[in-house]
């Protein structure tokens, strides 16, 4: 019988036609392929129901086994209504990964009605860091059909004992918005948990088709993102893509003349004047900002313009109260609020309906996250999302151009997935321990299949086997050490105490210490970061939540506050690294350099910075796509050297080490580095050896890794990474935010596992993960490399002038100056010592705030 | 290097111990014999090496310094006895001379018998040997004793231009006391905010600087 014919298609069908729709091609494909035994991945624009694609499937398959079932109980005359042949089974079903915790209410109430309108006796339950005991409790006894769930607590189910009953009627596990989960940690965790629970069926009830589905937004990788999710070969996969379009409108906001946005900066506050319009005419509007500090400033600044918007405007990032948010977005769905300032703390997530237009501050740095920022609006199938690109400096309405062509050419990144991270090995070995206790070769062999692992070494598993049962190796003998033991065959945990230290700690995201923010007279604000209070005296005001606060005291680990009289006072800045824009988006923006001067376009945009083009022109050069610019410029200052290979400030700023390593080799020289998404910048003391002659040679990719270990701080970049990984393998504890850590004697830091383990084993694994990562995460070596080929393919033009040109301008005033010194240690302090006391003497500098980027 | 306090004079050794010629007395503080151990036995992963490192550290001072006494300002073991501690009472047999004396801090929960075994001299709160006070965390309120202390393991940053910054353990002098820095290799640091009239001299793996 083919599916069509079924009865349970029949059903749905009918169902959708009583609420008057009609399912899209891409659904019934996927009912289709799902029915068929299929697992695989559907990529669908938001708003077209890409939950019911899947979550259908499931249904009318259950639908379809029900009414199989009926029919061969009622040819079997003999039976009767009460037998127990008549009921269903009961149990999970469908196991479906979300990353989000907000999204999970939503899903379930959307299920639910599903259910309900079709006569599904199913439960549809949630289970997450929310998840009440009690419901814990009632799940234990009695799993609901569909579980809605998030990595961390598939862990935490697998943390449990006698976990296989869990699973045993288990039919599918849907990973949705698999691109978030993909390139983070958190995707390592959810493919470990897949290959255990897929482990689990094969052994218990090898005749069961576990089916593993994704949901993804269009991505740069989308094939590798289903070889990841489901990389094994005995299931029959697919990839399903939708045929529609979203339609997207971009519009960037024009100040009246050019000279009225500024050459460099990044607040954009003088267009606001421009914003409130757009406010007043839509129903809802959602303004992104890339920090967290950004958007307290741009909260503050539309209050200030028009008082009227108080009441109606509201601020969402990460850092403010959950139940303050959790209002905020109850206020949204409810058409309330006029306008929200939000960081990606609303990226993704449920649809607010009454949202009909979105704001973009300053560059979104990538493809992909502007485009989901655009889907925020006009979120149901065929209406069109309205996005608004809000500059903060000239140069950025380039970007506004290239994003547009991106979108329209579907020029969307990759997302690279995490390979190798044994940190999160470790942590999920310890989980199965704590649970029944896992079987080495077996889930070796499960481990060895995931993508994540693919290329795990039996030399490797053996040192993680010996990291978690005796400590070390043997050459670094770890004397009563006890963790993982073998119990009757299986490697468990036998400390109660251990493993509820580890369930405590199961998950990936590492977040700052950060403390909470309390009123006096009760209610929680948000949260800081632990070393912005350390500088707070009493009486001193800081923003949040958009508030105007009072600095009281700290007490009990919690910053208690009162409403401050004053209007304005100091946002936090909450650390964090800086997105880099993408390559992608650099690539297109050296096109579009070459547009802007041959007006070979038709983006208003670039008429609009015309001007600041013809003046670079005159006073340097515009570089085309197929050319190099570097601009060496001779002021008071010192000796500039520019240049702009356009790869993000990421990588710019290890060209630049590079660059200014092999220019000391030349002759001796020290410099100062600063660079943006565009360019670099190395200012000298002395005239910098550099000429047509050995440019090319400096920007060689020949010997880039020896190069690179010698010209930066890879010791630093893999010690920072090194936080995370001893979190994660359970080395350092993670106190939560307002707790004291419970266990204070076994109390320690990253910082000193990092020194201990490079002095007395060197071999740790741990250890070379966190240089891994800082080679691959934060030098980006394949990029750079890349950008490297791409200089010496290019034509290289040196300028040189006595004055700053519009090109180099943003770099001068935005970064962050860093050092590249090679003085000895000894020397370094004699400095610095001299320097601080220089320091107090003089006048305050001004002092530029590093900005966070939200996650 | 060796300074001037209290007209008392105290060499200060990158080993992080001070030594007072006057007395033969060598001054450590937050050894934390057995904290490796306890990490272990809680199925932390930390190497034998560090307990024995530090131990070494010790015989190497004992040898360049002609010590009477060794005066431990305070957690000297870090809870219980464990195989960490039996290397120190290998260490200790060694030294059948040496004085030692401790005065508790909150990390030493030993019974008393084994302090006895091991022959070390315990103060249940503080050593009075004038101008010093010895005690493990500085007291409330100051007198005519200058205090010499330990348990927050005292640590220095310094900044340069560009967000450069290094960080080391350091001796801290202010008017009133002294804070010895960990002896462990296995402590953390807790940064120590600048006053007027305060002090630092940092531990640096060459020498101990002023800064």
């Amino acid at each position: 019988m083919t599916l069509t014919n079924s009865k349970g298609y029949k059903q749905v069908i009918k169902w959708l036609k009583l609420n008057k729709k009609k399912p899209f091609k891409f659904q019934t494909d996927a009912w289709q392929y799902y029915a068929e035994g299929y697992s695989g991945l559907v990529n669908a624009p938001t708003g077209f129901g890409k939950t019911f694609s899947l979550f259908l499937a499931v249904v009318v398959d259950e639908l379809n086994k029900r009414a199989e079932r009926e029919a061969i109980i009622l040819k079997d005359k003999t039976a009767k209504k009460s037998d127990k042949k008549f009921k269903h089974e009961t149990g999970l079903k469908l196991i479906w990964i979300t990353p989000l915790r907000s999204l999970a209410k939503d899903l379930a109430r959307a299920m639910r009605e599903v259910c309900d309108e079709l006569e599904l006796d199913w439960m549809v339950g949630v289970r997450n860091g929310d998840t009440s005991q009690s419901e814990k409790l009632k799940q234990k006894k009695q799993m609901p059909e569909v579980l809605i769930i998030t990595p961390e607590s598939m862990h935490l189910l697998l943390a449990q004992k006698s976990t296989f009953n869990y699973f045993e009627h288990l039919q599918c596990i849907v990973a949705d918005e698999w691109h978030e989960l993909l390139g983070s940690k958190r995707g390592v965790m959810a493919e470990l948990a897949i290959s255990r629970i897929k482990g689990l069926l094969q052994e218990k009830q090898p005749e069961r088709l576990l089916r593993i589905w994704g949901i993804s937004a269009t991505i740069g990788n989308i094939d590798q993102a289903l070889d990841v999710l489901v990389p094994y070969d005995d299931l029959p996969k697919a990839i399903i893509k939708a045929d529609i379009e979203k339609k997207i409108v971009i519009k960037s906001i024009l100040p009246d003349h050019i000279d009225m946005l500024p050459w460099a900066g990044h607040l954009g506050h003088k267009l606001a004047e421009k914003l409130l319009p757009i406010i007043y005419k839509s129903k809802t509007t959602l303004i992104f900002t890339n920090t967290r500090g950004q958007a307290e400033l741009w909260y503050q600044t539309l209050l200030a313009k028009d008082e009227n918007l108080a009441g109606q405007l509201a601020i969402h990032h990460g850092s403010i109260d959950y139940e303050l948010r959790n209002w905020i977005e109850d206020s949204i769905h409810s058409g309330v609020l006029k306008a929200v300032v939000s960081t990606s703390s609303l990226d993704l997530g449920v649809d607010f309906k009454p949202v009909d237009t979105v704001v973009q501050i300053g560059s979104p740095k990538g493809v992909a996250r502007f485009l989901q920022r655009a889907g925020r609006s006009g979120h149901s199938p065929y209406e069109t999302s309205t996005i608004y690109f809000l500059p903060t400096h000239a140069l950025e309405l380039v970007e506004a151009a290239a994003i547009k062509e991106a979108a329209r050419t579907q020029n969307i990144e990759s997302r690279e997935p995490m390979v190798m991270s044994f940190d999160v090995l470790i942590q999920y070995l310890v989980t199965l321990a704590v649970g029944d206790g896992f079987d080495d070769e077996k889930i070796f062999f499960e481990v060895k299949q995931t993508h994540a692992f693919r290329e795990l070494l039996p030399q490797e598993w053996n040192w993680i086997m010996q990291f978690i049962t005796t400590g070390g190796d043997s050459l670094t003998a770890y004397t009563e050490f006890s963790k993982v033991k073998k119990i009757e065959g299986l490697w468990k945990v036998e400390s109660r105490q251990m493993a509820m230290r580890h369930r405590l700690h199961i998950g990936a995201i590492v977040s700052d210490a950060m403390i909470k923010v309390k009123y006096l007279t009760g209610g929680f604000v948000g949260m800081v970061e632990e070393s912005f209070v350390s500088k707070m005296k009493p009486g001193n005001s800081f923003t949040l939540a958009g508030r105007v606060l009072e600095f009281i005291m700290i007490k009990e680990m919690m910053v208690m506050v009162r409403k401050s009289k004053q209007k304005t006072a100091m946002s936090p800045s909450w650390m964090g690294g800086r997105i880099s824009l993408s390559s992608n988006l650099g690539s297109i923006l050296r096109k579009k350099y070459n547009e802007t001067l041959d007006k070979t376009h038709d983006d208003e945009e670039l008429d609009f910075v015309l001007p600041l083009f013809e003046r670079q022109a005159k006073v340097s050069h515009v570089p085309k796509d197929d050319e190099f610019l570097i601009e060496l410029i001779n002021t008071k200052d010192g000796y500039h050297f520019f240049a702009y290979p356009f790869e993000g400030r990421q990588v710019n700023e290890i060209m630049a080490s590079l660059i200014a390593y092999r220019l000391g080799r030349v002759k001796p020289i020290s410099f100062s580095i600063a660079m943006n998404d565009y360019g670099f910048e190395l200012l000298s003391e002395q005239p910098i050896p550099l000429d047509e002659a050995n440019i090319k040679q400096l920007f060689s990719p020949v010997n880039l890794s020896d190069d690179i270990i010698a010209s930066i701080n890879a010791t630093e970049m893999a010690r920072r990474k090194f936080r995370d990984i001893a979190c994660i393998s359970g080395l350092v504890f993670q106190g939560y935010p307002g707790k004291y850590v419970a266990n204070k004697h076994l109390q320690s830091s990253a910082g000193l596992f990092f020194n201990v383990f490079t002095d007395y084993d060197k071999h740790n694994l741990l250890l070379r993960q966190a240089y891994d990562e800082a080679f691959y995460q934060q030098i980006e070596e394949p990029r750079l490399a890349a950008a490297l080929h791409r200089i010496q393919a290019s034509k290289v033009v040196i300028i040189n002038t006595d004055r700053y040109t519009p090109l180099c301008f943003p770099i001068k005033v935005d970064s962050l100056r860093d050092n590249m010194s090679s003085e000895e240690l000894g020397k370094r302090i004699e400095r610095m010592t001299a320097e601080a006391e220089k320091k107090s003497s003089a006048r305050k500098t001004k002092r530029f705030k590093q900005e966070d980027e939200e996650t | 290097m060796t300074i001037n306090c209290r007209e008392e004079a105290l060499i200060l050794s990158k080993e992080k111990a001070i030594y007072w010629a006057a007395k033969r007395m060598l001054i450590i503080s937050d050894l934390h014999i057995g904290k490796s151990a306890h990490f272990r036995k809680h199925g932390l992963q930390v190497p034998d090496a560090v307990g024995h490192t530090d131990l070494r550290r010790l015989s190497r001072l004992m040898a360049e310094f002609d010590a009477e006494t060794l005066l431990v300002t305070g957690d000297m073991f870090h809870n219980k006895i464990n195989s960490d501690a039996n290397a120190f009472l290998e260490w200790r047999k060694s030294y059948p001379e040496l004085r030692i004396v401790l005065i508790k801090g909150n990390h030493d929960a030993l019974k008393n018998e084994d302090y006895e075994a091991l022959d070390i001299e315990v103060y249940q709160k503080e050593l009075l040997c004038a101008p010093f006070r010895f005690i493990h965390d500085k007291p409330k309120e100051f007198d005519e004793y200058y205090n010499i202390s330990g348990h927050i393991h005292p640590g220095v940053v310094l900044y340069g231009r560009a967000r450069q910054q290094l960080k080391f353990p350091c001796f801290y002098f202010s008017d009133t006391c002294a804070v010895l820095p960990a002896f462990s290799v296995f402590t953390g640091l807790f940064m120590i905010k600048r006053e007027v009239g305060d002090s630092f001299y940092a531990v640096t793996p060459e020498k101990v600087v002023k800064v």
